[in-house]
């Protein structure tokens, strides 16, 4: 039943112009995801992760190309859609469990209805007695899983994080990728998750897409065939370290090869 | 049985740590207290007994400068004529501030809104800033007479231009990603500014209106002079045709704790309003 083509990205294009400059960001890309598929896209820093993701959440518009999410061509953002980026971006005037419960606001449903599924979120990520506590009492990765919560409050369809995990120590965000895997089984959403930690990448995904430098294309398209639920100690294995040391070398030739080019 | 439970705590080292920390702690409040209220007080009582002093001392006559008791003393023999007078300066200056700072949100809020509107305006309201627009109060006189609009207006309009600035800054503050997530829900400009740009531009906006209380007390007060109506203003104007240096004093006097007792408001609203949003004390 799943759609195989839930995301349909064609040909996709961004050259930023600012001025008299322009800044080819994204120079083509073409892939799709299928339904509830968690797809990482991975890639060195300024190669264009974010300008992609902000495209097919319709929050930039693309320059060439066309995006299709549930067999509508994106063209603003859609409420089916749940967002986290790199900072919690909370209010810092209100608890978590408002937070978690903005959106809903936002879209003009009624809060009440939606108290025992935030409670639950929160729960789910170990903040259960953190309710009431404002952003300024927690913890950078608490902060984060507020976030998270916050992107799935309305159930939406497709889940779109961009570095969510970038601020955050690295042992801080080992425990994020293990509550986001955890989060993920019981929420199965279409995943779109942009990052530049391999390790991260392949631990959350089903697939990964490698950039390269930019403009950035995809460089590579790789399936990851670990079962689910994943075991934190999967990150220890052989079979995973040489993944990764793949990823790594494919996205060292994406640099060298735009690299090339851009002499 | 208390005998013995107290000896036990007085030989817990852990006790007599943690008590010595707490005394520590206490003594370095009242070095605090001493040094960031009691001393600047102190100073100005000093000045004031020098003040009182060097007049005594050297004969001064009261036209050129009267003692700080002289001025005492006065305040108190004309205190309906100041009772009167401050009153007219207070509502004036509470009344512009108030309109100040509702216009200056008003304005603010539509240039961030309108890329066209801000092209139009913002520059010249930069450049109006840098105009020393006390110069312009006797044309306020030409346009609304010499009645309270005129103080009124010419108040707002000095005093208005820091909530404007100070507001631009705060609400175009806002965290980009923040903003991006409220677009992603499809949220209206209208919920955006008061759910998120409104709250987070709150410091900015109250350190514009601490601006603008002190600015709409000049205002009124220059008004007064030239309007020369009522008011304590007019009150000094008038005392000092008559080379009444001590009622002009003691009118000042009055002024200075209108303005402190305003400013004391603004900034106690404030640190009340900021706290209940969780900002960062300004
Ligand atoms: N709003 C913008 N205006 C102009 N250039 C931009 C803008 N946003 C991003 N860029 C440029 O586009 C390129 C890709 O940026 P981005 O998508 O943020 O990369 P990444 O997320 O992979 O680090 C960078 O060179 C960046 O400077
Ligand atoms: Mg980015």
């Amino acid at each position: 039943m799943a759609d195989p083509r839930f995301i349909r990205v064609r040909d996709v294009a961004k050259t930023y112009v600012a001025g008299a400059t322009e800044v080819e960001a994204v120079a083509r890309v073409a892939f799709d995801v299928a339904e509830g598929q968690f797809v990482s896209i991975l890639g060195p820093s300024g190669c264009g992760k974010s300008t992609l993701l902000m495209m097919c959440a319709g929050l930039e518009p693309a320059s060439d190309g066309t995006i299709e999410i549930a067999g509508r061509p994106v063209v603003g953002p859609r409420r089916e859609f749940g967002l986290i980026f790199q900072d919690a971006t909370l209010l810092p005037w209100k608890s978590s469990l408002e937070n978690v419960l903005f959106p809903i606001r936002m879209m003009k449903r009624d809060p009440a209805q939606y108290r025992e599924r935030a409670e639950a979120l929160l729960g789910q990520v170990g903040l259960g007695d953190f309710l009431h506590k404002r952003p300024s009492e927690l913890s950078g990765g608490m902060r984060q899983r507020v976030a998270i919560c916050r992107a799935l409050i309305h159930d939406p369809e497709l889940l779109m994080m961009d570095e969510p995990f970038s601020a955050l120590d690295a042992i801080t965000r080992d425990e994020m990728n293990e509550a986001l895997a955890r989060i993920w089984e019981t929420q199965r959403k279409t995943g779109l998750f942009v990052t530049h930690s391999i390790r991260e990448a392949v631990f959350l995904a089903d697939r990964v897409l490698v950039m390269s430098g930019r403009p950035s294309t995809i460089a590579l398209d790789f399936q990851v065939r670990f079962a689910r639920p994943r075991d934190p100690a999967l990150v220890e294995t052989p079979e995973f370290a040489k993944i990764c040391a793949m990823l790594k070398r494919t996205i060292e030739a994406g640099y060298a090869r735009s690299g090339r080019s851009a002499a | 049985m208390t005998d013995i439970g107290l000896a036990a705590l007085a030989e817990d080292p852990a006790e007599s740590r943690r008590r010595a920390r707490i005394a520590r702690a206490r003594k370095a409040k009242l070095a605090s207290l001493f040094k960031h209220v009691v001393l600047p007080v102190l100073t100005a009582l000093a000045v004031l007994l020098l003040w009182e002093a060097a007049v005594d001392f050297n004969n001064i006559p009261k036209v050129i400068l009267p003692a700080p008791s002289d001025i005492a003393e006065r305040i108190w023999s004309i205190r309906n004529l100041l009772y009167a007078n401050a009153i007219s300066t207070t509502t004036e200056a509470v009344a512009g501030f108030a309109i100040a700072t509702t216009l200056g949100i008003v304005l603010a809020a539509s240039l961030v809104y309108s890329s066209w509107l801000r092209a139009a305006l913002y520059p010249n309201i930069v450049f109006f800033q840098l105009i020393p627009k006390i110069a312009l109060a006797p044309l306020f006189i030409v346009w609304l007479g010499i009645g309270a609009e005129s103080r009124l207006t010419f108040a707002v309009f000095i005093s208005f231009f820091p909530v404007v600035i100070a507001t631009i800054t705060g609400l175009t503050n806002v965290p980009g990603d923040m903003l991006r997530l409220c677009r992603g829900l499809t949220a209206s400009n209208w919920q955006i500014f008061w759910a998120v740009r409104f709250p987070y531009a709150l410091p900015h906006v109250f350190s514009g209106m601490k601006i603008a209380i002190t600015f709409a007390i000049i205002g009124v007060v220059v008004g007064e002079f030239i309007t020369a109506n009522k008011g304590l203003g007019y009150l000094i104007m008038f005392a000092s045709s008559m080379a009444e240096t001590t009622t002009i004093l003691a009118a000042i006097a009055v002024l200075c704790a209108i303005g402190l007792t305003l400013f004391g408001f603004v900034t106690l609203a404030e640190k009340l309003v900021l706290k209940a949003y969780g900002h960062k004390a300004a």
